[in-house]
């Protein structure tokens, strides 16, 4: 049974799953939070797509012998991807990428054989070599791709051959940009080490803004790929974002401010086990960033406040992204002489709003019903309040990035979890 | 007479521009790019279980995979009343969401040669 609203996208999993004549019934959309006694009706009624009865659909379903085609074994092949299209003139071709939602909806630069040839001299590797394989989320099957299909999107963004090697190494996490989730996930892309000034990144002074041709083009060449080698972004079908993320079109991607460190604070490579003097490219995936506000105007206690609205319910997962000025804030006046110590107080001691806490903890709602403390006192705090406890996922850390041009003592946070970090040096 | 006059002019002048793009775009030399896509692997074809050839005496499971909390247990409810020859049973699938996998409830479809209803969406 499928919510009427989901008919395109079962049918396509269900002909991805290799069941393509699986039997549906539909019912209303949506059926979530609606009152039993409206769910009852939805069931006694008719399927809104086929106009018959649900009831008699759900027994045929059930009882009708199958087909031939239900019983067939084999293959469903794919239709053939040539490795050129057919020669066209600039104009018709650029009609033909848009036509087929190859491209990002900006104008795009066309991968010409000579242009692409051009973006491969930023490798080393064989054109003919596989990368990875990449999906738009975990039901959809996994697309396969090889370098000179890289070099294609990375044309189509816009990008340097020196920046070819960030791009292959995004690309080879497998990491979709374009999440296929009814919620419409972001994504973030963070560059360390060398390759940071050798391609002349940005993550001074608007790091985050349209600034800088490295950082635009290599976030924006993550969600041409996404869409042209994870076999993603057919709305309905392989994107189901229901009012999408703007986000996604660079997808955050900046370098950290190395320099701008304070000592004893790792680059985010280092902490996720790369070397010293390693290039790597880390993804993240979550949905929002927020302006936090002036860096330790509240001291450290007001910095785990302010997260505090990510320490409950979806979310549960933070990363921290500060100003060169909050970072030495931080260390000097806060006391943390590491990342990974600010992290690691930051989970103990950010506060969670009651409302998500109790809906994430029904033990200790229960307990606090019966009368055990601290939770009985707890229940008892005003709508709104926050509880002396932090609701972050255990296993997922607090991540800290330095990125700015300190003009300001600003910070930015969201929800935002590490996915991966490939090395950048493998793919030059 | 004379706005008749200048509407036809204009349709003119409009026609011309496009024929003047049209052999502008016709004169573009072709070039070839490379295909941006990736490859799609086959699809393996798998076949459906065989049906009941009745309902009686059978065990239909209606399963929720997070299809929101009152659609199902009323499926459950409607086909019960319906069919009181055969058993029902509601259960919600283990694991937060429907990522997760729940092998222990589908060997117990298996075991007990049941079928399944199951839900998805919200």
């Amino acid at each position: 049974m499928v919510t009427q609203r989901f008919q395109e996208l079962v049918r396509t999993i269900s002909w991805k799953k290799g069941m393509p004549k699986q039997r549906f019934t539909f019912v209303p959309h949506p059926v979530a939070g609606r009152p039993p006694e409206l769910c009852n009706q939805y069931v006694r009624g008719k399927d809104p797509i086929t106009g018959k009865l649900i009831v008699d659909e759900l027994v045929t379903a059930l009882t009708s012998p199958l087909a031939a085609e239900e019983k067939k074994t084999g293959f469903l092949m794919r239709d053939p991807q040539p490795r050129l299209l057919e020669p066209n003139t600039p104009t018709n071709l650029i009609d033909l990428f848009e036509k087929n939602s190859w491209t990002d909806g900006l104008p795009i630069i066309l991968p010409t054989e000579a242009k692409v040839a051009e973006m491969l001299k930023g490798t080393s590797h064989k054109p003919d070599e596989i990368v990875g394989t990449m999906r738009p989320s975990p039901p959809h099957e996994a697309w396969e791709f090889n370098v000179e299909m890289v070099a294609a999107n990375a044309v189509m963004a816009g990008a340097k051959p020196e920046y070819f090697p960030v791009i292959l190494a995004l690309a080879s996490t497998g990491v979709t940009s374009l999440f296929s989730s009814t919620t419409s996930f972001a994504r973030m892309a963070v560059v360390n080490g060398p390759i940071i000034t050798e391609i002349d990144m940005n993550g001074g002074i608007g790091a985050m803004s349209p600034l800088n041709k490295a950082n635009a083009t290599i976030g924006r060449a993550w969600t041409l790929l996404s869409r042209n080698l994870g076999g993603g972004a057919i709305p309905g079908q392989t994107y189901l974002g229901s009012q999408g993320n703007n986000l996604n079109y660079n997808n955050i991607c900046f370098p950290e401010k190395e320099d701008k460190l304070p000592a004893g604070w790792k680059p985010f490579s280092e902490i996720k086990g790369f070397k010293h003097g390693e290039s790597a490219v880390s993804t993240f995936t979550g949905w929002e960033i927020v302006h936090g506000g002036l860096g330790m105007g509240g001291g450290k206690e007001g910095l785990a406040r302010a997260i505090s609205r990510y320490s409950t319910g979806a979310y549960r997962q933070v990363t921290l992204l500060l100003d060169p000025i909050v970072a030495s804030d931080l260390k000097e006046l806060g006391g943390f002489q590491t990342k990974e110590a600010l992290s690691e107080w930051l989970l103990k001691n950010t506060p969670s709003p009651a409302q998500g806490y109790w809906r994430d903890h029904p033990d200790q709602m229960k307990q606090a019903k019966s009368g055990v403390e601290p939770f009985a006192t707890w229940l008892k705090y005003p709508e709104g309040a926050l509880i002396p406890a932090s609701s972050f996922w255990p296993d997922v850390p607090v991540e800290i990035i330095v990125v700015g041009g300190e003009t300001n003592a600003f910070m930015q946070f969201g929800d935002f979890r590490h996915i991966s970090t490939a090395s950048v040096d493998k793919w030059r | 007479m004379k706005n008749r006059i200048y509407w036809l002019l204009a349709g003119m002048l409009l026609a011309v521009f496009c024929l003047v793009g049209k052999i502008l775009a016709a004169d573009e030399a072709k070039v070839t790019v490379v295909n941006p896509r990736g490859t799609p692997p086959p699809i393996r074809l798998v076949p459906m279980t065989p049906r009941f050839d009745t309902l009686d005496g059978k065990t239909i499971y209606v399963i929720n995979i997070g299809f929101g909390d009152t659609f199902l247990p009323e499926v459950q409810k409607v086909m019960a009343e319906k069919f009181p020859k055969t058993t029902w049973i509601f259960k919600r699938k283990a694991g937060r969401d429907y990522f997760d996998d729940d092998p222990k409830l589908w060997a117990e479809i298996k075991e007990k040669n049941g079928g399944v209803i199951m839900g998805v969406g919200h």
